[in-house]
């Protein structure tokens, strides 16, 4: 066939499927309505999961060590204050300059003992610098009593309402902290709580210790500019790859080991990826439950009108032109469908990424995930690839209900129906 | 001269087993080119069945239709497919229009089928709609017009690609007794003018009457073969 009598073909074929989609205008509404549901059903349930685990991310890293950890390639199998990063001045400046790059931090985790005179807890110590953790750790957010962490503080700690609760303290109240330091002597200090916070996770609240990373350096015996993680916060968690593939090719110390924050906090990675995937399973049985609604009313116009394809098959239509016509009416009404789906569900996605869903009331314990307390008011999050990929495969499964129809409509039994 | 039609002993049976339906029994036809035939008999006589067998939509259990000398039995769908496009033109009862297309696009369907280049279909087209009397109805849709006219755009799209043969089944069933001579009229007047060959099943008297060539067919048999004059008692 010539090209201009396959754009005539074309032409006619959309001409029929278009007119054949506006007969039955009832059965169109329900079949298109069916798919814009669909579609905005999958956005609002994603877009809404998707922001959830943004904020998880992005929480949980800019309190530990960033979207991107810099540390001792031993560190990970036997955290100790030992194994740390001598001279990360240069290095830091380096990654900074990196356009991906919002911020870096250094960080000093240890572990010791939380002694008051009621008491003694086993506890995390978190020596952070707080000019850069105060414009973007939660933690400087959830401060309930006294005020978060200053560079210039000497011997002064934040401690979650939990620990202040077991060992009865409050602001300006002493504690001492007894840990090992960098040589393997135990070492004790005394120090006064500043300011209590509460996240809501009684791993953090209970157990934490935050202070001035030159307190840190103190405590732990570890010289000057030093740190045992040097976090990198990234502007976009997308550019994750290609900010660790040139951060890596920075670094000259073998020692040292560049690592994306699902090695440094595989407990939230496993419980994204777990999450993700039951929601996933969600969509599809809820995509599949509408599907079969489209599949029946895509099957019912090709059943309707079999008497129509039988006068086409009888006057000489080849069987694979009228598959083509239910497979132009099926892209009709995935176009609108999916159209009207994109808007519905943006909106209402839009929507809750600018006032966010509060599900507080659902929750009021409260969720804790590996020790991040979730923000029970979730704000959706719209990405083109989330739009995109969620109108493709709604849009694709429709056209691959189709293809039965389309079958019998090319199996029409025309001597049958004509006689 | 050459026959268009050839129907060589073909039988068709339905069913299986102990209860099996003798549709057709060894009918013989041959037309030639210009031939303008009625077929007829009560209902259940193999009417549409024979029609059916001729235009390709059934396979006959036994005997052969040749149409242009070529065997219609043996030929594969596609082939079937291509056949009815071309050589073959078909009005059927009712309905037998495409809803959503306007007369002029049901009459030019076969046409586009055939990738006639659009200016040439459409003056092609024209001509015939003023031939069977549809002028300025070109562009409406079947549900515009009356029964007479929706078979008028039938015969038009039957007649644009020139077929040798056009196959007709009852076409006046269901058009009352006026706009039905008038549909024959017109049938017979294409056929006298362009030496289109008709061949058309019917039930009714007055149909049979304007035919050149009256077959009578009884229990799947051809029980008369002549003019009409001669045969239609037997009817």
């Amino acid at each position: 066939m010539h090209e201009q009598d396959s754009d005539e073909m074309i032409s006619m074929l959309s001409r029929l499927a278009w007119r054949s989609v506006g007969r039955n205008k009832r059965r169109t509404i329900i079949t298109v309505l069916s798919i814009a549901l669909g579609l905005t059903f999958a956005l609002f349930f994603i877009t809404l999961a998707e922001g959830a685990y943004y904020q998880m991310i992005r929480d949980s890293v800019r309190m530990q060590a960033g979207h991107i950890t810099l540390e001792q390639k031993d560190y990970r199998d036997a955290p100790a204050v030992d194994l740390y990063i001598k001279n990360p001045g240069e290095l830091r400046n380096r990654i900074e300059a990196l356009p991906d790059v919002e911020e870096t931090k250094l960080l000093i985790l240890g572990q010791g003992v939380a002694r008051s005179g009621n008491g003694a807890v086993g506890v995390a110590v978190m020596g952070i610098e707080p000019s850069v953790e105060a414009g973007s750790s939660p933690l400087a957010k959830k401060i309930i009593k006294g005020e978060f962490l200053a560079d210039t503080d000497d011997n002064l700690v934040i401690i979650g309402s939990s620990l202040a609760s077991r060992l009865k303290l409050d602001l300006e109240k002493k504690l001492v902290l007894t840990t090992s330091d960098a040589n393997g002597d135990l070492v004790d200090e005394l120090c006064r709580v500043k300011g209590i916070f509460q996240t809501g996770s009684d791993e953090v609240d209970g157990f934490l210790v935050q202070l001035p990373i030159n307190f840190a350096r103190k405590l732990f015996t570890m010289p000057e500019g030093s740190a045992t993680q040097l976090g990198v916060i990234l502007k976009n968690q997308g550019k994750l790859n290609s900010v660790l593939k040139k951060i890596r090719g920075m670094l000259n110390d073998k020692d040292i080991v560049a690592l994306p924050w699902r090695e440094v906090m595989p407990e939230l990675a496993a419980y994204i990826t777990l999450d993700r995937t039951s929601n996933y399973i969600f969509q599809i049985i809820l995509i599949t439950l509408i599907l079969f609604t489209i599949f029946n009313t895509i099957l019912m116009s090709v059943l309707e009108r079999r008497r129509e394809f039988a006068i086409l098959l009888a006057i000489g239509t080849p069987p694979g032109q009228l598959q083509l016509q239910v497979l132009f009416e099926t892209i009709i009404f995935g176009i609108i469908g999916v159209g009207l789906g994109l808007l519905l569900g943006g909106a209402i996605a839009y929507y809750f990424r600018v006032h966010g869903l509060d599900i507080s009331a659902f929750l009021k314990e409260g969720v804790t995930v590996s020790g991040f307390a979730m923000d029970t008011k979730m704000h959706a999050r719209i990405t083109a690839p989330i739009m995109l990929w969620s109108a493709l495969i709604v849009f694709f499964a429709t056209l691959l209900l189709s293809i039965f129809p389309m079958r019998r409509a090319a199996r029409t039994p025309f001597a049958d129906i004509l006689r | 001269m050459a026959a268009i039609l050839e129907i060589n002993d073909v039988s068709k049976d339905y069913g299986q087993g102990d209860v099996i339906v003798h549709a057709l029994q060894h009918i013989n036809i041959s037309l030639i080119p210009g031939d303008f035939v009625a077929m007829a008999g009560p209902s259940g006589s193999g009417k549409s069945t024979l029609l059916n067998i001729i235009g390709g939509m059934l396979k006959p259990t036994n005997g052969n239709v040749v149409i242009d000398g070529k065997d219609v039995t043996r030929m594969s769908n596609a082939a079937l497919s291509r056949l009815r496009r071309d050589r073959i033109g078909f009005v059927f009862q009712n309905y037998s229009l495409i809803p959503v297309l306007t007369a002029l696009e049901n009459a030019e369907y076969v046409l586009m089928l055939q990738g006639l280049q659009t200016s040439k279909r459409r003056e092609k087209v024209l001509a015939i709609l003023h031939e069977v009397g549809l002028d300025g109805l070109e562009n409406r849709f079947p549900r515009e017009l009356s029964g007479g006219q929706q078979q008028r755009v039938a015969i038009a799209r039957a007649i644009a690609s020139e077929p040798a043969l056009v196959l007709a089944d009852e076409p006046t069933a269901n058009v009352d007794s006026t706009t039905g001579g008038a549909l024959m009229d017109l049938m017979r007047m294409l056929n006298e003018q362009k030496g289109i060959t008709f061949l058309f099943a019917t039930h009714e008297k007055d149909v049979m009457l304007r035919a050149k060539r009256l077959i009578i067919l009884k229990d799947g048999c051809i029980v008369h073969d002549g003019k009409p004059g001669e045969t239609i008692d037997a009817a």
